[in-house]
């Protein structure tokens, strides 16, 4: 029994939950099938929303005939663009509608959509719908699109007199159409080509080529929308942008976005693909708009694949050099995106692509210039990496070749040429942390990379049908947010009960990736509290404080810095009570283990539950509650897109081990060593999770994973022959942590979310060069794609560098 | 009107009898028609395991059964494992282990690990691989999985 | 939305046949390829949805004189782990192992795979390479009729068999191999399981002194439906299989099959892989 003396001279040891295997924290409810995703919540007097899709690729529509939808029984409420009046335009560069508007660009569009008493009736409606279609040319290469003469596809509208309508200054593309099929263009350099390219002794020039992948989130999407009585918005969504979609989403009703809440039940996963407003949502709010009845839309797998962002395809050619002594001479850069029918964030993925061709190695010359052009294909969204995997690809296999054309071992030749901490990168960037020297040596070192190297390259041409190769790429990504919206910023509420307890009311949102059990680490860490002391509430605009959203690596950074500034705002009036009522100096006092004690021995001073209620049960009743918003201390890019855009950087090296089977084509991943640089490890567990998970996803990126588009039209929508990897398939994996200790990040901590699924296919490639001497400049490596190229089957490839005047 | 057929099983341990139409699969049964919606639809072709189920002690794709055939049968799914102690250091597996994170496959691994656990007595991992190579997961990469299924099976008994 | 009338699940061969009488029947065995193919639409069902699950006679795997009998609602699972089958039909047991995951094994049913007639139906091509007779019953007056037929010949196509309207699928039979009998199976794919066959392949015959003999060649997805390779099997037959008949017969084998493209591989890479698997597959048996 403890007596009040024996309490007082309680010592409490030091204690940390940083670096340990925490437990994610709505892991118990998710492993009891209890968690309630969007497909799961139902409400009274909810109609079920489906959309009818173009049936053509490009063509323009004649007429559409609901008349025998609207008659079905059960059916409420069938709309087109021609029942909304209203429409906004969408996307990233406003250029299409959510019911499209007389003509159909690509296979995805939605024409018309019905609310209805069930799914059946929805989709038997669907069917009654009659749209009569006039065909237009198709453009299914985005080589086309930069033709002479192209088909335009959104082109601009004409009078009744066939002369070009004179439409207002500011009117996006979906109103006054474009004269060209150029979406959006980057150009960039630093330094100067030419002198670069004179310097040099070796110059190389190849292009690279990289395939649609797109996300597979296991919980297809899905929407809920309801109206209450005096007009405001509930939705439920599965929004990765919660406080940037209100404001959008208000814009597309026409209302004020103080009217719009919403709400994110838990998501079956994110990886990048709910950073835009797709359609779909808008069409749901505008049937619960118009049938007065919350209306819940959910996508069929099929239709997931359909109408679902894609990861950006990419047509590369990349000219490097470098001297006799490995020293990098120059980089040029060309890029062709196939931008698909509508703009969406894959038509900005050169923000990130062109930080890698600038920075990840130092490069005194760099040129980089990306045209997105529109076709007829599905439209590229952002998917985990943003541009970085296309880049590392292309640039990881030049190292390997430039080494190789001057004798240089591929890692002496990458360690020459690797950025330190404190170098400032022509593109602006400013390393205060890195750990990109390390992250090499240690993957080397882990994997036996060098021997390794040498006995494969030896064994090349010596009998046998199974060859073993090993590769090595690196990366450089945003690791402290990444300063593209006005603020980069994210709030926090705190509050603390009267038994010590700790709500975290945060802006930041969950996508399983852990981020709500980082948090509570980090506030429990300040307050001296178990996890068990803290809960969450992460998914309620009309509660959490604005945070920009989940992307870019950036949540554990920004948020994880908000919280512990919340933390500290609450810690310092609890000391401060804690001071006066004990007559001790703040300054030695701290909290720990549930107490405040004395800073030197440990020594209990109080329970923090007791002074906490003491504090709030008195005449000038107090509760400990704090808000905190923190803006990283990073700046835009100019106009010539330079500038320390992340308020840290985050490095990692992966290295591949396969095996290839010549006979077939087969490539095995047997083995896969990373190590990075994530500043330091909050949560093991989790941050073990988001690495291996990570590399799995770059696995199926590189081997297995193919979104095949043939003349706009998908040919495989479904699991069987969109092939995921499986269990059986994964490789071996040895992760090392290089913990840098950021000064600015979360107890030093750097953003990696996005940073594993990088580098594999760029080292996967390296590898089968290094097993058989066949360089493979297009992914996927599917066993046929290898099997070509190993029988010399496979022409060269070669896009020639193009840029929009 | 669709075709409607009465059934009558047994379902987590309890016997019930349910009107169907006969044209529908399991899934939509467990989740539209009684409610239990711990059960998922991730493709509804079988090829990702999310909709997994145990009926007469083997583990089945919900999405690939029709309703009608449950009739007579003795049929478990995730919500009647997490009653069940014995799953119980199965569920505390996948939490310790990490092998949890968006979550939305967890309910079909657990009950296919499950069903892993009752047929081998201490699955190696390249049984608990192959045991699983049905059900897809896009956040994990599986190890975390893999590893917790493995620690389950060699703690047990 | 459905012409469906009628559910019905009879517990007698007799009662099942006998509503087969009109043809008018859709049969559900495991469901595993019914149940995605009506949701999707892709299956219309007919007047009656007939669920064969509770005859006693289509359960079952036994031996029956020099013939292993395998019951139609035989599951994937059931016929790999039964000992009969791991004693006598090993090369049966690898492509079951092939067979999509655990749980369509668990309910897909020997008897659904043969009348889907899927050109790349994993179990097809080592019941080819057994010489396999497929069991049918059928009611024509008031009597239950039954006979057996050469798998070789029951496919006609891609889901279509010989198997009329109003007859039932029953069983599987195998004649016991002789002591000397060797078989293998290939499965060409990046996985363990969980895919359609690139192409599948089956080898088997007598093996004495290095020479084979009665050699049984079959191929999966090369063609509308799995295949056997008869020149193939003629370029075996009786000879040593030594490097030059192997590499012969693995030339003669990428002639004989007609494969096309499509998403899972080109026509050339199938024919490629015809060859080179073969060839890898034989000299397996040659040093067996």
């Amino acid at each position: 029994m403890n007596t009040v003396a024996e309490k007082k001279h309680r010592v409490i040891e030091p204690d940390s939950l940083i670096g340990k295997r925490i437990r994610k924290m709505d892991a118990p409810e998710k492993a009891s099938g209890r968690t309630r995703y969007i497909h799961d919540i139902n409400l009274s007097g909810q109609l079920h929303g489906k959309i009818l899709r173009s049936a053509r690729i490009h063509a323009l529509i004649k007429s559409i005939d609901t008349s025998a939808a609207r008659a079905l029984p059960g059916v409420h409420v069938v709309i087109t663009a021609a029942d909304i009046p209203d429409q906004r335009p969408i996307g990233v560069a406003k250029d299409h509608f959510p019911l499209k508007v007389g003509r159909v660009r690509s296979q995805r569009d939605e024409i018309a959509a019905v609310a209805a008493e069930s799914e059946e009736i929805a989709e038997a409606a669907l069917k009654l719908i009659k749209v009569e279609y006039e065909d237009l040319p198709v453009i299914g290469d985005p080589e086309d699109a930069i033709k002479p003469g192209a088909v335009l596809i959104h082109p601009e509208p004409h009078g009744a007199d066939g002369t070009h309508m004179h439409l207002k200054q500011g009117m996006s593309i979906a109103h006054k159409g474009k004269p060209d099929n150029i979406a959006m263009r980057f150009d960039y350099s630093h330094g100067d080509v030419v002198k670069g390219e004179a310097e040099s002794d070796v110059v190389i020039e190849d292009t690279f080529k990289l395939h649609y992948v797109t996300h597979c989130c296991m919980g297809v999407s899905g929407m809920i929308a309801e109206f209450d009585a005096s007009g405001n918005v509930l939705m439920y969504s599965n929004t990765q942008v919660p406080f940037l979609h209100k404001r959008e989403f208000a814009e597309y009703l026409n209302i004020d976005p103080a009217r719009i809440r919403i709400i994110q039940p838990p998501i079956g996963g994110g990886f990048g693909s709910k950073l835009d407003i797709y359609p779909f949502e808008v069409i749901c709010l505008y049937l619960a708009r118009a049938a007065k009845r919350p209306v819940k839309m959910l996508f069929t797998r099929e239709e997931e694949f359909l109408a679902s962002p894609t990861r950006q395809p990419v047509l590369l050619t990349l000219r490097s050099g470098c001297k006799k002594d490995g020293t990098l001479t120059f980089r040029q850069v060309h890029t062709l995106h196939d931008n698909g029918a509508y703009t969406s964030w894959g038509a900005t993925t050169p923000f990130v692509m062109m930080q890698t061709f600038s920075s990840l190695y130092r490069v005194p010359h760099c040129d980089y210039h990306t045209a997105a052009v529109y076709t007829n294909n599905p439209y590229a969204g952002s998917f985990r990496g943003y541009g970085n995997l296309q880049a590392t690809f292309a640039i990881e296999q030049h190292m390997d070749m430039l080494a190789q054309s001057i004798g240089m071992d591929p890692l002496e030749f990458r360690m020459k040429n690797a950025q330190d901490a404190g170098e400032v990168t022509g593109q602006g960037m400013s390393f205060k942390s890195c750990g990109f020297k390390d992250c090499i040596r240690t993957a080397a070192q882990r994997s036996d990379f060098s021997h390794k190297f040498g006995e494969n390259q030896a064994n090349q041409k010596a009998p046998g049908t199974v060859k073993r190769g090993i590769g090595m790429a690196s990366m450089l990504h945003v690791g402290g947010g990444a300063k593209i919206y006005p603020s980069d910023g994210c709030g926090t509420i705190l509050k603390m009960d009267d038994f010590a307890n700790v709500t975290l009311i945060t802006g930041a949102s969950e996508i399983g990736q852990g981020s709500e059990t980082v948090l509570s680490q980090l506030v429990c860490e300040e307050l001296g509290l178990p996890i068990s002391a803290v809960t969450v509430v992460n998914n309620d605009t009309a509660i959490t404080p604005w945070d920009v959203g989940v992307h870019a690596s950036r949540t554990t950074f920004i948020a994880g810095n908000s919280a512990i500034g919340a933390a500290k705002k609450a810690k310092a009036k609890i000391l401060a009570v804690a001071a006066k009522k004990f007559e001790i100096a703040e300054d030695y006092l701290d909290l720990r283990g549930g107490f405040v004690i004395k800073a030197d021995s440990g020594e209990a001073v109080i329970e923090l539950s007791k002074l906490l209620r003491n504090l709030h049960f008195q005449d000038k009743a107090e509760l400990v509650m704090t808000t905190f918003y923190y803006e990283p201390p990073s700046v835009h890019q100019d106009k010539g897109f330079k500038g320390d855009v992340s308020a840290a950087y985050a490095w990692g090296t992966q290295v591949v081990e396969v095996e290839v089977d010549t006979e077939t084509g087969i490539v095995k991943l047997i083995k896969v060593t990373g190590a990075h640089d994530v500043g330091r490890v909050l949560n093991r567990l989790g941050i073990e999770g988001q690495i291996e998970g990570g590399v799995v996803m770059g696995q199926g990126y590189a081997f297995t994973e193919d979104l095949m588009i043939e003349n706009g039209r998908m040919k495989n929508p479904n699991f069987r022959d969109y092939k995921l990897v499986t269990a059986p398939e994964i490789p071996e994996m040895d992760i090392a942590f290089i913990e840098s200790m950021d000064g600015e990040g979360p107890q030093g901590a750097k953003g990696v979310g996005e940073a594993p699924a990088i580098c594999m296919a760029a080292a996967a490639a390296n590898a089968i060069a290094n097993a058989t001497g066949v360089r493979l400049f297009e992914l996927p490596f599917t066993p046929e794609k290898v099997y070509r190229a190993l029988h010399g089957k496979t022409p060269k490839l070669y896009w020639k560098p193009w840029k929009a005047e | 009107m669709s075709l409607k057929h009465d059934i009558e099983f047994t379902l987590n341990g309890v016997k019930r009898r349910v009107q169907v139409d006969v044209t529908m699969n399991a899934l939509a049964m467990l989740r539209d028609v009684i409610g239990l919606t711990g059960t998922k639809y991730g493709c509804g072709e079988g090829e990702c395991g999310a909709c997994t189920i145990q009926v007469d002690g083997v583990s089945l794709n919900s999405c690939l059964m029709f309703a009608v055939d449950c009739d007579g049968r003795e049929v478990t799914t995730i919500e009647g494992l997490a009653n069940d102690p014995q799953a119980d250091a199965l569920r505390d597996a996948f939490v310790e282990h990490g092998a949890v994170q968006c979550g939305f496959c967890t309910p079909g691994m657990v009950m296919q690990a499950d069903h892993i656990l009752h047929k081998h007595e201490h699955p190696d991992e390249g049984c608990v691989k192959r045991g699983l190579e049905g059900n897809l997961c896009r956040c994990t990469g599986y190890k975390k999985i893999v590893d917790a299924v493995v620690a389950c099976g060699a703690t047990e008994k | 939305m459905t012409e469906l009338k009628h559910y019905y699940a009879p517990t007698s061969l007799d009662q099942a046949v006998e509503c087969l009488k009109d043809g008018d029947v859709t049969i559900l065995a495991g469901g595993t390829d019914l149940t995605p193919q009506s949701q999707a639409g892709r299956i219309k069902f007919k007047h009656t949805l007939m669920n064969i699950r509770h005859i006693p006679q289509l359960s079952g795997i036994t031996l029956e004189g020099d013939e292993i009998r395998i019951g139609a609602l035989a599951t994937i699972t059931e016929i790999m782990e039964h000992p009969l089958v791991k004693q006598h039909l090993p090369v049966l047991v690898e492509a079951c192992d092939h067979f999509a995951s655990d749980q369509i094994r668990n309910a897909g049913t020997i008897g659904g795979n043969i009348c889907n007639a899927s050109p790349a139906g994993d179990t097809l091509i080592p019941l080819l390479v057994l010489d396999a007779r497929v069991e049918l019953a059928s009611m024509p007056e008031d009597k239950l009729y039954r006979h057996s037929m050469p798998l070789s010949t029951f496919f006609v196509g891609p889901g279509k068999t010989r198997k009329s309207l109003c007859e039932l699928v029953t069983g599987v039979r195998i004649p016991v191999p002789a002591a000397n009998h060797v078989a293998r199976f290939y499965k060409l794919g990046t996985r363990p399981a969980l895919d359609i066959s690139t192409i599948s392949i089956g080898v088997a015959g007598c093996l004495n002194g290095g020479v084979l003999s009665q050699v049984r060649v079959a191929f999966g997805a090369v063609a509308p439906t799995p295949v056997r390779a008869e020149q193939t099997e003629q370029a075996l037959e009786g000879k040593p299989l030594d490097a030059a008949t192997i590499e012969k017969a693995a030339a003669i084998a990428r002639d004989e099959v007609h494969p096309i493209d499509d998403v899972r591989a080109s026509a050339w890479y199938r024919k490629e892989m015809i060859h080179n698997i073969t060839k890898r597959i034989l000299g397996h048996v040659a040093q067996a």
